[in-house]
């Protein structure tokens, strides 16, 4: 979650949310959330589990960059 | 209940002690989705004002405001961290507790840096994004 907040903090195109997934079912529901952290980028979910900053930045900015 | 063992608040305390800036939380209350069963009774709402009341008590630049489902929120309760009082789009959606209290902490940690701590690689490959990214991690709280 950290990277999250680090990325949005540096960059004013970003914004982090970090969403707890048992209080909100209905949302996690919808985006299949069988594991956590989920990681979902402009409402599409990309990977589940932590990963190195190196590789947190490249899969966050591939969809920037598509 | 306390918010954090003695021992923890010692160290949540020396940590916020290393803030450059001042970082606010807003806190968000608003009509709440129903949880899953097992939940209890637990006031999520209240209870996440406590948290953000519990972390604000431990530093002179931490500080709490409370809302009414304000601008900007999708959901409740909610915690937007604020450096500087300025929102940069960090929001913590639920009541923080349990391993995610550390999330909600860290944020704060974060947000009251001077520098980022990314590493230059990364500000390098962030500087050329021109295109709105919203992520959104979900978690639990153990």
């Amino acid at each position: 979650m950290l990277l999250a907040y680090r990325l949005a903090l540096a960059s004013p195109w970003i914004r982090a949310s970090a969403i707890e997934a048992t209080e909100f079912p209905a949302l996690a529901d919808s985006l299949d959330v069988q594991a956590v952290p989920r990681i979902v980028v402009n409402g599409v979910p990309q990977w589940d589990g932590a990963v190195p900053e190196s590789v947190f930045v490249d899969r966050i900015l591939a969809p920037a960059f598509e | 209940m306390p918010l954090f063992k003695a021992d923890d608040e010692v160290r949540v305390r020396e940590a916020l002690g290393g803030l450059d800036r001042p970082v606010e939380l807003l806190v968000a209350h608003g009509p709440e989705e129903t949880p899953l069963p097992g939940a209890g009774d637990i006031d999520f709402g209240a209870e996440t004002e406590r948290v953000a009341n519990g972390l604000a008590e431990l530093s002179p630049l931490v500080s709490v405001r409370v809302e009414e489902q304000p601008d900007g929120f999708a959901r409740y309760p909610a915690v937007a961290v604020l450096p500087e009082g300025r929102d940069v789009g960090l929001r913590y959606y639920g009541l923080p507790w349990g391993y995610e209290l550390g999330s909600l902490i860290g944020a704060v940690l974060e947000a009251g840096r001077a520098e980022s701590s990314l590493k230059p690689a990364s500000l390098e490959r962030l500087a050329s994004v021109e295109q709105e990214l919203a992520i959104d991690v979900f978690v639990t709280p153990t």
